[in-house]
């Protein structure tokens, strides 16, 4: 898995999540872990990211678990709505997630529709971070 | 009465030029059926951004004070027509049918005649 001191900062990862913010309306914040619950990048706004990432790898695992029981393959995405908005999570190649917020009034098809492309670049990127810390 | 994958066979059978179409909600911006389309036209894509559409023109209304509803919209494009008919009914209410056409083959008087007769059709 990662160390900590190459996940400093991830300049490019958080970009992205900061575009996204402004390709999606009433969306109030993304983070990018690893599987295991690691931050990689995020922009919380306020929330506490390694508690959030801590509870995406659990609600993850579920997930997984429960698409793999029931036949229905490889874990892809989770959607979670609360009375004030939506807590999206999208799986970024195989041990990384992003998760993203988003206000009650959000366009969820549009939300899904940026969050997978973005899922997409984010995948590359950290493919890349993976692959060269695999070397070392 | 037609539940909603009748009526989206119907709006593709019998509006000439039609080339996908699609019910979409506009509070989520997701699709609750889409029939057509294909690798030109993501009809979820279509969903998500033409809820965008729908939500800003039902608030430049509520701003101007119109006391009045969205009958359908009409965005012409070189190529295609896009219609936008929202659902007046109350079981339909936050719901839009979406059809995309192609200029060439479409009778744009007949598909808004066509497409009012398969929403009065339409339960959901």
């Amino acid at each position: 898995m990662l160390h900590e001191r190459e996940l400093v900062k991830m300049p490019d990862i958080l970009t992205e999540l900061q575009g996204l913010r402004t390709q999606v309306p009433h969306l109030t914040g993304g983070l990018v872990a690893t599987t295991d619950g690691l931050v990689l990048a995020h922009d919380t706004n306020g929330l506490e990211p390694e508690g959030v990432a801590a509870l995406t790898a659990a609600a993850l695992s579920v997930g997984a678990r429960l698409a793999e029981m029931t036949g229905q393959g490889v874990f892809q995405e989770l959607l979670t709505r609360g009375e004030h908005g939506y807590i999206a999570t999208y799986a970024v190649g195989t041990h990384v997630v992003l998760t993203l917020f988003a206000g009650a009034n959000a366009n969820v098809g549009l939300l899904h529709f940026e969050g997978r492309r973005v899922g997409e670049r984010i995948a590359v990127q950290t493919a890349a971070l993976l692959q060269s810390h695999d070397r070392r | 009465m037609a539940n909603v994958e009748l009526a989206l066979k119907d709006a593709m059978n019998s509006i000439d030029g039609a080339i996908g179409v699609a019910l979409v909600d506009y509070n989520s911006g997701m699709a609750l059926g889409t029939l057509g389309g294909g690798t030109d036209l993501d009809l979820n894509v279509a969903a998500a951004g033409n809820t965008d559409v729908v939500r800003a023109k039902v608030r430049a209304i509520e701003m101007l004070n119109l006391q009045d509803a969205i009958e359908d919209i009409l965005i012409a494009l070189s190529s295609q027509y896009h219609l936008i008919r929202p659902l007046t009914s109350r079981s339909g209410k936050g719901l839009f049918l979406y059809l995309a056409l192609d200029r060439t083959r479409a009778n744009l008087a007949m598909a808004r005649h066509q497409l009012r007769r398969v929403e009065s059709d339409l339960e959901v």
